[in-house]
């Protein structure tokens, strides 16, 4: 397979795109329809690639790739999934407030843990040593075929999303987003709906995060920062978080248009590159939000629309 | 002063004691019960002035107010007691005890089929990996939701319920769907028109024929009198009189708080 049509800087682009389009999809269950602002996004996409990239580079294990690849992700999945549950339970019954400050505080003392966990993580030297769990030719060919598997598992995602909006789950998603104490008295236990969604929602954000480690091979704490969270939040808020679609159409909108377009395609001048770009993605970032909660507080595809889904499954 | 709860043969139908339950708000006593058993009557009613602790003593009893001390418990008809005030909320339903609320609650994004599916929905089909779950939800439970929804008038479910009657009977129609046992409804004819409180008060008949205990707070008298079989006056905070309708609507006390002289 020749990939010399294909600019390296697009398939690193695309993949970029593709991982916030998974988080964002996540978090539309959580903020979306449950209503629940998880700030912490990062912190449980980071405890997966970390867990997964310590496994694998620090373990010996006794047998090779594709099997060290999966064991250790599954594990980073795991873990993921457990921090989700004890996150679930601490915030179940705080307000939007506390719910907002303490999953920011879970990102945070994540980063302060790869930094200070230096002997396991590398702290800010990093962690080497990651590759990918096949070998198909050049590098350039294996970054493709990531981007592909990982495009696939981002597509699972949506179709679970739009299915979870087909479901009693989803109803009950919702219905506890509008109306908890309702929703209660009706029989539901939204504590355990929360674990639910909590603990299901991080183990996926912890396989993009496994899957993230793979692509960059290299894991430093300068990655696992607070623009992840605002990319697939401003990414979602601008397409609508109550719509599973507003999660791909405001990423493309926002991480696309900028990591692609701008990034690769407008003719920078190259200092730029390492202190200027970043910066000013999180300022254009910044920007969108206020403009969009201002303006179009539904984002671009507005809010759902139930009746019309209704009317689909279940007729008149 | 309370009449004393009769204690005949045994119990047909659930009751719910309240024990020693106190709420204040501010300092201010709302709620002071001694001892108090509902569901005695297939049919009670609870009336009383404004701020009397009607609503109050009802939402201390499904939990969704917390007591500052006593205890509520639910005695089902097989025996034995299910003590309700260290219960989940949640919890409550599944045992039976089921309350519509006084003021319009609703879902804003569910439509009306999202709503009674949501009550009628059993917890194994709410899980996350049932995605696809909602034909067995819907076809196990269609003909009795369309049995409700078509009893009280609703044209078309798949829309959004909009006026506060609309609300109010959907809120009715998502506790009967829940098969009560002990169904609590404050001031559920509240805003309906006379045809709709007409079949509101058929529903809660039949249910009670059925072996529901219900217990109603209502402000239109005429439905409390041509209801109830029993009931109860609250002032100040506690259960003052209980009788048959004709001796609570003849009584001194009732007419001078409550109803005026020209009611009776």
């Amino acid at each position: 397979m020749t990939l010399d049509w294909l600019d390296a800087f697009l398939i690193t682009g695309l993949f970029e795109v593709a991982m916030v389009i998974g988080l964002a999809l996540l978090l539309h269950l959580q903020l979306g329809l449950a209503r629940i602002a998880n700030f912490g996004v990062v912190g449980f996409w980071a405890i997966g690639m970390y867990v997964f990239g310590v496994l694998y580079v620090k373990v010996d294990w006794p047998f090779g790739d594709p099997w060290q690849f999966l064991v250790c992700a599954g594990a980073g999945t795991l873990v993921a999934g457990l921090a989700g549950l004890l996150v679930g339970w601490l915030i179940a019954d705080l307000d939007t407030d506390g719910v907002l400050v303490g999953t920011l505080g879970f990102a945070a003392a994540v980063q302060i843990l790869a930094t200070t966990e230096d002997e396991l993580t590398g702290g800010a030297f990093g962690l080497g040593g990651l590759g990918f769990p096949f070998d198909i030719g050049k590098v350039k060919e294996n970054e493709f075929l990531w981007l592909v598997i990982t495009t696939a598992f981002v597509a699972a995602i949506l179709v679970y999303a739009w299915r979870v909006h087909r479901s009693p789950y989803g109803r009950l998603l919702i219905a506890m987003g509008g109306n908890e104490p309702l929703a209660r008295s009706l029989g539901k236990s939204t504590f355990r709906t929360k674990l639910w969604l909590f603990g299901v929602t991080s183990a996926a954000m912890g396989l993009l995060g496994a899957m993230d480690g793979v692509m960059v091979r290299f894991l430093d704490v300068g990655h696992i920062g607070v623009d992840v969270t605002l990319a697939a939040i401003v990414g979602l808020v601008l397409g609508g978080t109550a719509r599973v679609w507003g999660a791909v159409v405001g990423v493309i909108l926002t991480v696309g248009l900028f990591d692609i377009v701008v990034r690769s395609y407008l003719p920078l001048p190259q200092e730029w590159y390492t202190q200027t770009i970043p910066v000013l993605r999180e300022a254009v970032f910044g920007a969108v939000l206020i403009v969009v909660l201002l303006f179009r507080p539904l984002g671009i595809l507005g809010d759902m629309r139930r009746d019309r889904l209704m009317r689909q499954i279940h007729g008149r | 002063m309370v009449a004393e709860v009769a204690a005949v043969g045994a119990p047909t139908r659930p009751r719910i004691r309240v024990e020693g339950a106190v709420k204040s708000f501010s300092g201010r006593v709302v709620v002071d019960v001694d001892d108090l058993v509902l569901g005695d009557r297939p049919i009670q009613g609870l009336i009383g002035p404004n701020g009397a602790g009607k609503t109050t003593l009802m939402r201390m009893i499904m939990h969704s107010t917390t007591l500052d001390r006593g205890r509520v418990s639910l005695l089902p008809v097989g025996g034995g007691e299910v003590v309700l005030s260290s219960m989940a909320a949640h919890r409550m339903a599944h045992h039976g005890v089921v309350k519509s609320n006084q003021v319009v609650m609703d879902f804003d994004k569910l439509t009306i089929w999202d709503s009674v599916l949501l009550a009628v929905a059993e917890a194994r089909y709410e899980r996350p990996h049932r995605v696809f779950a909602e034909r067995s939800v819907f076809s196990r439970h269609e003909d009795e939701i369309r049995h409700h929804l078509d009893y009280f008038g609703f044209a078309d479910p798949t829309a959004f319920a909009m006026s506060a009657g609309e609300k109010k009977l959907l809120d009715i129609v998502r506790c009967l769907l829940l098969q009560p046992t002990f169904l609590l409804l404050d001031e559920p004819t509240a805003g309906l028109p006379d045809e709709l409180t007409e079949k509101v008060m058929t529903v809660v008949r039949d249910l009670a024929s059925a072996g529901t205990s219900v217990v109603i707070v209502e402000h239109d008298l005429n439905v409390i009198w041509s209801l109830c079989d029993e009931v109860l006056f609250m002032a100040e905070g506690s259960v003052v009189l209980r009788g048959d309708p004709r001796s609570i609507r003849e009584n001194r006390t009732v007419v001078e708080k409550y109803l005026g002289e020209g009611h009776v």
